[in-house]
């Protein structure tokens, strides 16, 4: 979903970076206030697994391929979807001025899409889904969905820019993503975040939403 | 650092190696979502147009290759991208984390 320079007019272009970078200077106040010498090797072990497997692309039938986008699994796994937001930013970073995967106009909007839309839609869909269902299946979801929305803004986007006309577009955007998120990136973020949950069950729990309110009482008490 | 920690890092970094070793040889060469509904949305000539267009700036290495080096080159094109990952997400641990 790696929007090229071309397929985004220069002034829309500018638009979507002004609205990316409160998100991106978000990001980042995140990471002030969150990561320490102990979270370090969590981000950046997830932050090069994305960008590694981002290079991967799965054929998903009608001469489509895809890949997954990873936003939701990070922000799963910090409890956080401005941690998607960071690794997804310092991945675009890089695919964009080293490999040309994604334009530099447009990585303002490919941020927006991959990093903001399908990291907030994973991460809260998740977190609805979390309390009624086993953390496999709403990894599942959530991971999916987000995908899924941010190819449909991405859709709107191309629309907007006189790229694709609207409904076409959104068709086809709409039918390879529900293939590509129910593969590419819902099957992996589940059996990654399952992986974790076997392995690290102390990683899941000490971000989840109930352990963060717990703390947010306990240091109003104190 | 906690042993823990740095042992999910290992084994992140073992995974993503090990993905661009397989990358070059198992990811599908078919075009992606957005550049399949562009080949299916939009017509040809405007396509072709749109292809033409050169990138804002020029990449080293484009497409996960480098230049005259087949297979091998893209194994090491991503397996330098992730490395860079790795290091720029060290450099903003040590920014932001100033007791480091």
């Amino acid at each position: 979903m790696h929007i090229p320079d071309s397929f985004i007019p220069l002034d829309q272009a500018v638009i979507y970076w002004v609205i990316a970078l409160p998100f991106i200077i978000m990001s980042m106040r995140w990471a002030r206030k969150e990561l320490d010498e102990m979270k370090v090797p969590i981000l950046a072990a997830l932050a090069a697994g994305i960008f590694a497997i981002q290079a991967m692309n799965i054929p998903i039938g009608m001469g489509t391929s895809g890949h997954m986008v990873g936003a939701a699994l990070v922000a799963i796994v910090f409890g956080s979807p401005w941690a998607g937001v960071l690794v997804l930013t310092l991945v675009l970073l890089v695919q964009g001025f080293a490999f040309a995967d994604g334009g530099i106009t447009t990585m303002g909007a490919n941020i927006l899409n991959m990093g903001v839309v399908s990291g907030f839609v994973g991460y809260y869909t998740y977190a609805v889904l979390r309390r009624s269902l086993s953390i496999n299946i709403a990894a599942f979801g959530g991971a999916w969905l987000g995908l899924f929305i941010s190819s449909i803004v991405c859709a709107v986007q191309m629309w907007i820019a006189g790229t694709f006309p609207l409904v076409p577009g959104l068709m086809a955007m709409g039918t390879f993503h529900l293939i590509i998120g129910f593969i590419g990136e819902g099957l992996i973020t589940s059996i990654a975040i399952t992986a974790i949950a076997k392995s690290r069950p102390d990683l899941l729990e000490e971000n989840s939403l109930e352990a963060r309110k717990e703390r947010v009482e306990m240091e109003a008490m104190a | 650092m906690s042993g823990k920690n740095m042992k999910f890092l290992y084994a992140g970094i073992a995974i993503a190696l090990l993905v661009s070793v397989l990358a070059p040889f198992l990811a599908s060469p078919n075009p992606d979502g957005l550049e399949s509904a562009a080949l299916g949305v939009i017509d040809e000539s405007k396509l072709s147009e749109l292809e033409e267009m050169e990138p804002a700036i020029s990449s080293p290495m484009t497409d996960y290759s480098i230049e005259g080096m087949g297979k091998s080159g893209e194994i090491m094109a991503i397996a330098i991208g992730t490395i860079a990952v790795l290091a720029i997400s060290f450099g903003l641990g040590k920014v932001f984390n100033k007791k480091a």
